[in-house]
């Protein structure tokens, strides 16, 4: 108990995250937003004239929404004066070794071959706009399982992808989700079939690696009866100057008795706009648990929600959001009880630091008939200093017989009687005020693989270092 | 709906002095001016108001409120009605009146403070101490009219006093366009409990805001007791605007048949050391709805505040309806807040109990909608309202 570790986070994150390779791209589509760029992005690609259209659906749409008048201030964006399509290579590699050099040094400093040899099942890492490096072991393969990066599967499983994509969020769902069907260019896509359990994690990196390049991936995961898959997405980009960004769209479908799990760890660079739209159908007796943490960004806007659609369904947000200096969070989550005997919980997890300002953004929704619901949402928020800001804004619709629902939040600071046991120990007060944060959001760390749980507090502590003494 | 100026005068504005008749004329002039509500609008999203036709309900009543208070009341109390205090004492009445209220507020809160219809103002000055409750009924005898009291209330240093709103109406059958907002002013160390329970008649519209501004050390207590009315939307705000006071806000609703209840609440602590005890529980049958969405806002300087706020509902069958929206705004860290919302059935497990010792279903559900209202009817600030409140449960729950 006399010593305390030293983690030298400081210097190792910059030299981990904070560098930016030369830009080296096949394609750059010009800046901006008209249906020449996207009949140009959906030509590139060569797909089916029905993405082409839907694309050019999408669009108009997009144009006719109103910006949201609600969560953060979006008025900043200029839609016109973002990429909306990169391609850095022309092919997809297929082992380490074919990645050229530069690219490769990017993920040799992730750590993305090291994870993968130890327990990654498949790396399906995103550099700019396009999966250039993915993999899968062959167990997988032969059991039926996809997992590649979305424009690879429109081209090689035309019928599947046709079934699925677009039927969870509509593009006509708000305005960036119009906004992604419009010009969505890579993310993942996963096919578990039937009674298959993929044991061990999935996961993809994804990289913004240019100056006002919108990143808008698209993922699409289908776990088919009494599958399970876990999935996870991670985030790091380096530091720019201008504004980016990010308006991804995630679709899942968890069919009966299958469970999906999906784990973000949310780490952009404080310029990048994270508005994303997170959403899973889950049917009978079927499990889906978003694990959803948000660490960095400027502006993050996200809610993960779960349609419980058959009875038995379950759903689970974890969220954890952070935010420093200039930062605003307002994530959370929501669960829309659509069948009968469904049950979801929502916890939330805020810290809110140097004038960051956390909010937590939530609907339960019950609609008539689905009788014998239950729900829970419990918030807490963590303000460290006078300056920072948290709100809570629950929505709860009960409109069904027999529903339970609950929801609960606590706001409070750092305990003075916590740091001064821990100082009392000899303890600084920025390591106590550290290890009190990281058993503030310890029920979050604990659902996380031990590589991100480590890299999370990692975090964490460079945080709290940034703005402490 | 009021074209020109001159029904409006005869009607309300005789014999008030000028001042006020401006100050109805200006607030019917920002109601004109304001849009409808839209859809858009946060605080009036969810309560349709687009059947409200206030031109439809154009006679007023002009019943005064029958008011029961101690005969050998302290030296300097004032009781009065609103118009006629508006004459008698303009110095007390003229810095306060809507002040707390604002007639921009939105169109619902002009057209009140345009048109309100007598109602009460009670003056306490500094060190008085009132120990029988101030009881005022504001009636309405007839349907298809407009009744709109408006209760103001100042209460000076160090005093203490309790007042009883109700609202009652005879006819339970037609529709009508009824307000009963109150401002309560509470001074250094001013110690009010305020009861209002509102029993219109089912079928009308009901706008109420209830308001309280809170100087150092002043403590209120107030209750709000909603069982009338189609639509009924009320705010309930406390501006805690000095060190050391203390908020206490506490409602029931029992909503039944096609009613519709919203409940918009504000405990907006502006300087430090400020307490706040928020608790709306409510039982629904029928198809009726309910909204209730409050806000604790904590500002930057209120530090060492602590807020509470609670929800509960009771739905007793499959097509009634709650939403719940407790939120926070908190831009200081040394503060206390907590806050929950539940929405859910009678127990099984406690029906289960009481029916094994014997008791006839219905009545272990009364019992059980008894308990339910049970904590919270002990904080009625004093017997008279209770007794009020309690008895008229009771007859609700049947």
């Amino acid at each position: 108990m006399a010593t305390v570790p030293k983690v030298e986070v400081g210097t190792d994150y910059k030299e981990k995250y904070g560098f930016f390779v030369p830009e080296d791209f096949i394609f750059k589509a010009k800046r901006g937003l008209n249906p020449e760029i996207v009949k140009e992005i959906s030509w590139m690609k060569k797909e089916p004239e029905w993405m082409t259209k839907m694309r050019l659906r999408s669009l108009e749409i997009f144009r006719k929404k109103p910006m949201p008048t609600w969560g953060a201030d979006l008025s900043v964006i200029d839609f016109e004066n973002i990429f909306y399509y990169l391609q850095a290579t022309d092919k997809q590699s297929k082992t380490w070794e074919d990645l050229p050099p530069d690219i490769k040094a990017t993920y040799d400093r992730l750590g993305v071959p090291e994870a993968e040899r130890k327990f990654l099942a498949g790396v399906s890492a995103q550099y700019e706009s396009e999966v250039v490096y993915h993999s899968l072991q062959e167990n997988l393969t032969k059991q039926g399982v996809i997992f590649t990066d979305t424009d690879s599967a429109l081209r090689d499983h035309p019928e599947l992808f046709k079934e699925y994509f677009g039927t969870v969020i509509p593009p006509a769902d708000n305005k960036f989700s119009a906004l992604n069907t419009a010009v969505w260019s890579g993310g993942s896509f996963i096919y578990v079939p039937k009674g298959v359990r993929v044991e061990i994690p999935l996961q993809a990196y994804f990289r913004i690696n240019a100056e006002n390049m919108g990143q808008f991936e698209r993922t699409l995961i289908i776990c088919d009866e009494g599958s399970f898959v876990h999935y996870i997405e991670g985030c790091t980009a380096p530091i720019y100057s201008t504004d980016s960004l990010h308006s991804a769209v995630v679709e899942i479908i968890v069919k009966k008795n299958a469970r999906c799990r999906y784990t973000t760890i949310q780490n952009w660079s404080t310029n990048v706009y994270n508005l994303v739209t997170k959403r899973a159908m889950a049917y009978a007796d079927a499990t889906m648990e978003w694990v959803d943490g948000n660490l960095g960004s400027q502006i993050t806007m996200k809610y993960p929600s779960v349609y419980l659609m058959e009875p038995g369904a379950k759903g689970d947000v974890l969220s954890v959001a952070f935010a420093g200096k200039g930062q605003h969070q307002d994530a959370g989550g929501k669960m829309i009880h659509v069948a009968p005997n469904t049950t979801s919980t929502i916890t939330s997890k805020s810290i809110s630091k140097a004038g960051g300002r956390t909010s937590y953004r939530g609907h339960i929704k019950i609609y008539p008939g689905a009788n014998n619901c239950k729900s829970f949402v419990k918030c807490d928020a963590l303000l460290l200093d006078d300056e920072s800001r948290s709100d809570t804004y629950p929505y709860n619709d009960v409109d069904a017989e027999n529903v339970t629902l609950g929801h609960e939040a606590t706001v409070s600071k750092v305990s003075d009687e916590q740091l001064f046991y821990l100082m009392s120990r000899g303890i600084t007060r920025n390591e106590a005020e550290t290890m009190i944060v990281n058993g503030f959001i310890e029920p979050f760390t604990k659902e996380l693989p031990l590589e991100y749980a480590v890299e999370l507090n990692r975090l964490i502590q460079l945080e709290m270092e940034g703005s402490v003494g | 709906m009021v074209s020109t100026q001159t029904p409006l005068e005869d009607m309300l504005f005789r014999g008030e002095p000028d001042w006020l008749r401006d100050r109805r004329q200006s607030a019917f002039e920002t109601y004109t001016r304001l849009p409808m509500p839209s859809k858009t609008d946060e605080e009036w999203r969810r309560s349709d108001v687009s059947k409200f036709d206030p031109s439809a309900y154009f006679e007023f009543e002009h019943v005064m409120a029958h008011m029961t208070y101690a005969v050998n009341m302290p030296d300097g109390v004032i009781i009065e009605s609103l118009p006629v205090a508006a004459k008698e004492h303009r110095d007390l009445v003229e810095p306060y009146l809507f002040s707390l209220l604002r007639p921009d507020r939105d169109r619902f809160t002009a057209l009140h403070a345009a048109l309100f219809t007598g109602g009460n103002f009670v003056y306490v000055p500094d060190g008085t101490v009132i120990e029988e409750p101030i009881r005022a009924e504001n009636y309405s005898r007839q349907g298809g009219t407009a009744v709109l009291p408006h209760t103001l209330i100042v209460a000076g240093r160090n005093t203490r006093f309790n007042y009883l709103d109700e609202y009652v109406a005879e006819d339970d059958a037609e529709g009508g366009y009824r307000t009963g907002s109150t401002e309560i002013f509470l001074g250094e160390g001013a110690q009010v409990g305020y009861v209002a329970v509102q029993k219109w008649g089912r079928n009308v519209w009901h706008f109420a805001d209830q308001r309280a501004e809170l100087q150092k050390d002043s403590s209120l207590k107030l209750f709000n007791v909603t069982l009338g009315g189609k639509f009924s939307k009320t705010r309930v705000e406390a501006s805690l605007a000095g060190e050391g006071s203390n908020a206490e806000l506490k409602a029931i609703y029992f909503a039944s048949g096609e009613q519709f209840f919203d409940f918009h609440t504000l405990q907006d602590h502006s300087v430090g050391n400020t307490r706040s005890d928020l608790l709306f529980k409510g039982a629904l049958q029928d198809v009726a709805r309910t909204v209730y969405a409050g806000l604790i806002r904590i500002e930057k300087h209120a530090a060492r505040s602590d807020a509470y706020q609670a929800n509960r509902n009771l739905v007793l069958s499959d097509k009634a309806k709650a939403t719940s929206i407790p939120m926070l705004e908190i831009d200081n860290n040394d503060v206390r807040c907590t806050h929950g919302a539940t929405v859910g059935p009678v127990d099984p497990e406690h029906m289960f109990y009481l029916r094994s010792r014997g008791i006839p279903a219905a009545t272990a559900r009364r019992m059980l909608i008894q308990g339910f209202f049970g904590d919270v009817l002990e904080r009625i600030p004093f017997d008279h309202a209770r007794k009020l409140v309690e008895a008229e449960l009771e007859s609700r729950i049947g």
